[in-house]
């Protein structure tokens, strides 16, 4: 009767590779984030190309490329089409996140994985949710409804709840319960008792020191800079208030920059996110209009020379990509790794197999081995070798240019139906470029030239002229209908599609990068940098640590748990964990290995007949009430089962005791109304000689009997009788 | 609800066969057949709801709140606030710091914002002219700790009471709430708009139909102009006024409309360089202090707005300059000046228009509904003479245009809304009565299947409707392993948690709710010397089963009575019992505790009877007083004569009664009769078993 659920992990089992998974519920295929590494590896992504094409809905969870990274990429290579649902932040500073990437990457190579245009495109189709909004999908998944919650982690982050019949299928990975400056802790624990519930196993084994010696107090060794690798638009929200907060506490006034491809674009972005961020960051606004994230110590850099130009002298730098791999990290590590008085601070473990998670290994490398790329302007013989290619291309082009005008003028003086415009027909001409970007200026040249250029046919140089023949039929001029539409939307379309285009609001470096019409190559050299700056790894990753995941699992405690995401000792030991303690259904698939988490549940529903409800008397307990029912089965006119009163006797049942004893709580019970208490030995010893004991605790809430075993006892005397109707009083008897 | 153009009175008769629960009762306590002072409240299945609190700009003090004395505020649950507009929200400070409300608020990100410092300014602007203020400065404040945000179309669940929000496109932060109790489904709508502007959305179209739409009707049966008309009409008379070197007033409200303006405005001057030079004012410092808040809520406004604020902030303005006071303000030459209030009632609209009125080069643009009893409304039939502030009457030259900018519904988008959701029910508040009558009239023909009820309640009056709700259960768990048949019983724990039903085995409980059960083991000692035959001897007297076995571990005789209660001979002055709770286990471990201790008390037989004497020596004592008392209710005259004897005197006849035999010694017959056999009655009662029985 169940609802059918399916799990197949995709990607990121057993390891810490990204995270993505199909969930087939009642046979409507979910992918639940698409991530990709930092390393862009394209096998990773093989088990997704197999089934790119029957998912039906993508669900995002966060905002950083282990997530959604692989997103563009799918969809270009894979023919990934599905919907994407995801929550505003996590949509717009993942598409940050992306370009920033892209931007790092295409700085040093010759990137050609996925474009800009890609990243737009796939970035389109997105459904905005806000949290807790139930989205009722339709056609294919009519009655499974969606619903993001906060998940804590990231801005924007995604606990995801899936419904069908009243049967929640949870994901929630790499949340966080412990509320932050900008971000409210979780929601995950209001979840009860759901069917199915996947979750990441990356913090099992480890457990965060308690806060206090969290709290940074960064001391400038002898005038030495600091460099904090940090994500484009995620973890770092929360250490720049931080590093904000501090440095206005301590006036400090050694300078902070943030230095992404997308910076200044984030934080503009993430100023209209108050929202979705913490409540007191919700209140200062509302009472002071004061945006946390006017930063006032922190300057905001989008380019290299801008970061060449900065003063030299202590300071601190945040910079992306936090593995090291690529972006403004990647170079001033190098830069810097040489002086002892430098300082690399990591936040986060980093990606497995990057430079990030090689220096934070124990005890460090003495020195690494990096790639540094760069591109150079063309010089000398290149340039000129560069400039006679692109001339011969030109020449090429519009020789070619002129022959189909050639023709093509022919044509139109032979009044041969051909209306197409030379533009067009010049944009097919593929370029074999070096460099696609380059080329665009020098196309665009070609194209002005190309209207001068005299038909063979003329005698003068003179304009083209291209007549319009229309065509006719019998019935006169053929009529496109399209020519009639009334482009009323088409401004609209327009200022949407620049919108698209312009929604990164790309900052000037990196738009002059783009727009560079400078011809340049990569060069690459390798180098061995001796590392002697200190390094130090401070947990800010704002993920949960291994003992509140415990703790949360037993509190969700799910009728049956799939676990994903973490390394395999961690996932091995979570596995373990939950099978004492959470429930007796855990798994944890392997790549590609589909698990049938379908619930054995056997449920029919009945209607409640009015006359039986009249005579049920309910007990109130917590959220809940409750009473017994004896009923008679019965059809009503639209053939539903229905329950009515019982005819005969109701039959005897066994007393049902309902309640959940706290010996504690129950201790004090007991002291206000003026019995003697202690704990002796496991027991409460109430008065002078009755004891209270629980035994067979039921430490596995999924399995076993779930039902409390109390014990009284003691000699006959009248303290028995009194306790014992405290300890009634505790209790609902059914 | 079937009741096709059944008059009310039928249902009505309905009522009591239907429980009380099931009543849902909607009445306006505000804004029923006028316009201001929103205020509706909702009850059903004893949940309530109120929507919106606000006051009536024409009134001032208590005449402006809501009739809030018809509800008891301590009984709402939920209270839900559309927007920050003075009419929908400005009772607020009011009801939750000066009534018994207890229950919670809720609003939007960007109308919370708003909404302090509009109602900062209302209370520094009414300062002057009102004296009882309804709240200040700090009731303000207080009342921010206490409303809660909700996020567009996020669901929030209190006391069972499931709402969320959807776009209403009014003013920034606008919302209409859909409210689901137990499966009933009510829209109410606020203000709200379906066309999209220059920077808000347009209102949403629900995804369900509701059961019951609240709607507002403010503009009745009128129909907008498209919006590209009426901008031309208002860039035309400004554009024709300051170029014929005019002054324009626009009397606005400070917030909402205005920025809409604004945006009109900034745009024209743009694109026309030759008005450059004629200054824009917008005389409103709070308007300035929001301006961070459209800064900062772009998410709730559309994509226009939205991929300008990609390149440069729309909000900032390049052709409009603030103005805090008509003594800044230089008044010469043309200029245009966007003024607060826009009601004209006061305040630097009021002034600048006293001092513009008589010159007829000057206009006066109306953006939107002005209010009934207001100066702006009686502008707009342009008469010959206005009564200026001070009292003087001045003649009215400068010309008045009334062009609509609020963003409410007109006619059109009224009916393809209410035609695309279909409501069953559907309740006008929110227009002015003849406005809102029209509406009705014109709804009713449109919706001629008859299945559609449209009505039009007046402020406190009650909208009653029947929802026969079904209650649907789910029988889940190990009791649902098999679908029972028809006449098959049923049994198991039902569980309500706000409105949906589950049952189930008790074993289940704690799989599918966070209730848990518990097995409570009682183990009683008790002291008996005597041999535990006797004990079994009695038991097997009282009791059907009595199964008598050794302990396996320490091999002591036991015994199982009825099947619940273990008895077991600890040792040889010990035995204890041990069961499991539940009520008929406990009555029978109760009669074995008696029972043991009577086997325990005939052995020690002296202690017993000297308890007894004394026992029965007080029951002599107060036999004899109860003797005594009852023939003095029979007979009146009774003493205590000599010799032990009681005298009863009737009429002059004596009887004497000897206590111990019951003799009576009497002259008269009757009266000797009469008192033997009362005493023999009066003794049987007192002493029903004969003493010398025992």
């Amino acid at each position: 009767m169940g609802t059918s659920v399916q799990v197949t992990p995709l990607c990121g089992v057993y390891n810490e590779n990204p995270l993505s998974y199909l969930v087939s519920i009642d046979g409507f295929n979910f992918l639940i984030d698409c991530g990709w590494n930092d390393l862009f590896d394209p096998s990773l992504l093989q088990p997704l190309s197999r089934v790119a094409s029957t998912v039906d809905a993508v669900l995002l969870s966060h905002s950083d490329t282990l997530h959604l990274g692989a997103l563009p990429y799918a969809m270009k290579q894979f023919g990934l089409s599905a919907p994407f649902y995801s929550t505003e932040p996590v949509h717009r500073l993942g598409l940050l996140t992306m370009y920033d990437h892209y931007l790092s990457r295409k700085q040093v190579s010759d990137f050609d994985l996925f474009s800009l245009d890609d990243i737009d495109a796939a970035f389109q189709s997105i459904t905005r949710l806000t949290y807790s909004q139930n989205y009722h999908l339709s056609g294919k998944g009519e009655g499974i409804v969606i619903a993001p919650h906060v998940a804590g982690h990231l801005l924007g982050g995604t606990v995801w709840k899936i419904t069908k019949d009243g049967e929640d299928v949870i994901y929630a990975v790499d949340f966080n319960r412990r509320k932050e400056k900008h971000l409210n802790g979780t929601v995950l624990e209001s979840f009860v008792r759901p069917a199915v519930l996947i979750t990441d196993a990356y913090n099992a084994l480890n457990n965060q020191p308690p806060k206090p010696q969290r709290e940074r107090d960064r001391d400038f060794v002898g005038g030495g800079n600091v460099l904090l690798p940090v994500d484009t638009a995620g973890r770092v929200l929360e250490l720049l208030l931080v590093l904000e907060e501090n440095w206005s506490l301590k006036s400090l006034n050694f300078p902070i920059y943030f230095v992404t491809y997308v910076s200044a674009s984030t934080i503009d972005y993430v100023k209209s996110f108050l929202e979705w961020m913490s409540d007191a960051i919700a209140k200062s606004f509302e009472t002071s209009r004061d945006n946390a994230f006017l930063l006032k110590n922190i300057k905001l850099l989008t380019s290299k020379s801008e970061l060449d130009s900065v003063s030299d002298g202590p300071k601190v730098i945040l910079a992306s990509m936090a593995s090291l791999e690529a972006g403004f990290s990647h170079d001033i590590f190098v830069e810097w790794a040489a002086d002892v008085k430098n300082l690399v601070l990591f936040t986060e473990r980093g990606q497995f197999g990057t430079l990030a998670r090689m220096l934070q290994a124990d005890p460090p490398p003495k020195a690494v081995k990096v790639t540094m790329s760069g591109r150079v302007p063309l010089t000398g013989e290149e340039l000129i070798a560069y400039e006679e290619e692109q001339n011969r291309l030109k020449k090429e082009e519009a020789l070619k240019a002129s022959l189909i005008k050639e023709e093509e003028s022919k044509a139109s003086l032979a009044t041969d139906v051909n209306s197409s415009d030379p533009m067009v027909i010049d944009t097919h001409n593929k370029h074999p470029s070096l460099d696609g970007l380059g080329q665009h200026g020098s196309r665009f040249r070609d194209v002005l030239i190309d209207g001068f250029v005299p038909p063979s046919s003329s005698v003068a140089p003179m304009f083209p002229f291209y007549d319009n023949t229309s065509d006719w039929d019998d019935f006169g001029e053929v009529i496109n209908p399209d020519d009639y539409v009334i482009k009323d939307e088409d401004m609209d379309q327009g200022a949407m599609r620049t919108g698209g285009d312009m929604d990164g609001k790309l900052d000037e470096g990196s738009a002059s990068l783009i727009l560079d019409t400078t011809p340049s190559k990569v060069i690459s050299n390798e180098l061995t940098v001796q590392v002697k700056s200190s390094l130090v790894y401070m947990d800010y990753e704002g993920r949960s640590d291994g003992r509140s995941v415990k703790s949360i699992l037993a509190h969700v405690a799910p009728l049956k748990l799939v676990l994903v995401h973490g390394s395999a000792e961690a996932t091995e030991h979570l596995k373990q964990h939950c099978l004492k303690h959470v429930c007796p259904h855990v798994y944890a698939p392997q790549i590609e290995e589909t698990i049938d988490v379908t619930s054995d549940l056997c449920a029919y529903k009945v209607q409640l007949s009015e006359k039986l409800m009249s005579n049920v008397l309910f007990k109130k307990l917590g959220d809940y009430e409750i009473a017994w029912v004896d009923a008679e089965v019965g059809k009503t006119e639209n053939d539903m089962l229905s329950l009515l009163p019982i005819s005969t006797p109701a039959p005897p049942h066994k007393s049902v005791v309902v309640g959940d004893l706290k010996m504690a709580d129950f201790k004090q019970f007991l002291a206000s109304k003026g019995v003697k208490v202690e704990f002796a030995a496991g027991a409460l010893r109430c008065g002078e000689y009755v004891t209270l004991r629980k035994v067979g605790v039921a430490s596995q809430k999924g399995g076993g009997s779930g039902t409390q075993q109390i014990i009284i006892e003691g000699p006959l005397c009248e303290d028995y009788y009194k306790i014992r109707e405290y300890l009634y009083s505790q209790f609902y008897l059914l | 609800m079937t009741s096709t153009g059944q008059p009310p009175s039928l249902k009505r008769r309905d009522a009591p066969l239907t429980k009380e629960g099931d009543q849902l009762t909607i009445t306006p306590l505000g804004a029923g057949n006028e316009v201001g002072r929103s205020c509706v409240y909702m009850t059903y299945k004893s949940k309530t709801v109120l929507f919106d609190c606000g006051i009536h700009p024409a009134y001032s003090g208590m005449a402006a709140l809501p009739y809030f004395d018809e509800i008891d505020p301590s009984t709402i649950d939920v209270l839900l606030i559309t927007h920050f507009h003075l009419d929908h929200a400005a009772s607020l400070p009011y009801f939750l710091e000066k009534t018994t409300f207890r229950g919670r608020v809720f609003m939007t990100h960007a109308t919370k914002a708003i909404y302090k410092l509009l109602l900062t300014d209302y209370v520094k602007v009414s300062k002057v002219s009102v004296e009882d203020m309804l709240f200040d400065e700090q009731d303000i404040g207080r009342s921010m700790d206490k409303i809660e945000v909700i996020d567009f179309h996020q669901t929030v669940e209190v006391n069972g009471i499931k709402f969320w929000c959807y776009t209403a496109g009014h003013v920034l932060g606008a919302a209409m709430f859909m409210v689901d109790i137990a499966g009933v489904r009510v829209l109410y709508t606020g203000d709200y708009s379906r066309e999209e502007d220059r920077h808000l959305r347009a209102a949403e179209l629900p995804q369900f139909s509701p059961d019951i739409c609240v709607i507002e009707s403010t503009y009745g049966v009128q129909l907008h102009q498209p919006r590209h008309i009426r901008e031309k009409r208002f860039t035309d008379v400004i554009h024709s006024t300051v170029s014929q070197g005019g002054r324009v007033l626009i009397p606005a409200f400070a917030l909402g409309r205005a920025q809409e303006l604004l945006l009109i405005l900034d745009e024209y001057w743009s694109s026309h360089p030759e008005l450059h030079n004629v200054p824009i004012y917008y005389a409103s410092p709070l308007a300035k202090k929001c301006m961070a808040v459209y800064q900062t809520y772009i998410l709730s406004m559309n994509e226009r707005i939205r991929t300008q604020f990609a390149n440069s902030n729309p909000f900032k303005f390049k052709h409009i300059s603030p103005l805090n006071s008509i003594e800044e303000f230089s008044d010469v030459g043309p200029s245009v000046v966007m003024a607060s209030p826009g009601g004209l009632q006061s305040g630097l609209s009021r002034q600048l228009f006293d001092k513009w009125c008589s010159d007829k080069k000057n206009s006066c643009v109306i953006p939107g509904y002005v209010v009934e009893g207001t100066l702006a409304k009686t502008i707009i039939n342009e008469p010959k003479e206005v009564t200026l502030m001070n009292g003087l009457m001045a003649p009215l030259n400068m010309q008045v245009h009334y062009i609509s900018f609020s963003a409410h519904a007109d006619y059109a988008q009224t009916s393809t809304f209410l035609k695309e959701l279909m409501p069953p029910n559907i309740i006008l508040v929110h227009g002015e009565a003849n406005e809102m009558g029209r509406l009705k009239q014109k709804l009713i023909t449109e919706f001629t299947d008859g299945n559609t009820k449209i009505i039009t309640p007046k402020n406190c009056q009650s909208v009653e409707m029947y929802f026969s709700s079904e209650k649907m259960a789910k029988t889940i768990g190990r009791l649902a392993e098999k679908t029972p048949d028809v006449g098959e019983t049923v049994s198991g724990v039902l569980v309500k948690k706000g409105f949906t039903y589950q049952i189930m085995a008790p074993d289940d409980l704690h799989i599918f709710s966070q209730l848990s059960t518990a097995n409570i083991t009682q183990r009683i000692t008790i002291p008996f010397t005597g041999a535990f035959g006797v004990i079994k001897h009695r038991l097997e007297q009282i009791y059907e089963s009595v199964e008598s076995s050794t302990d396996e571990e320490s091999g002591v005789p036991t015994l199982r009575v009825h099947d619940s209660v273990t008895v077991k001979q600890d040792s040889d002055r010990h035995i204890s019992l041990h069961w499991t709770s539940d009520p008929i286990s406990d009555m029978v471990s109760d009669s074995i505790v008696a029972l043991v201790l009577n086997i325990s008390r005939e052995i020690p037989k002296v202690v017993v009877e000297s308890e007894a004497i004394k026992t029965e020596e007080e029951n002599g004592k107060k036999a004899e007083k109860v003797i005594h008392a009852l023939l003095v209710s029979l007979f009146g005259d009774v003493k205590l004569g000599d010799n032990g004897k009681l005298m009863v005197s009737v009429d002059g006849n004596v009887a004497h009664l000897d206590k111990q035999s019951g003799d009576v010694e009497s002259e008269n017959e009757g009266l000797k009769e009469r008192v033997k056999t009362a005493f023999r009655r009066i003794q049987s009662a007192v002493n029903p078993i004969p003493l010398s029985s025992s």
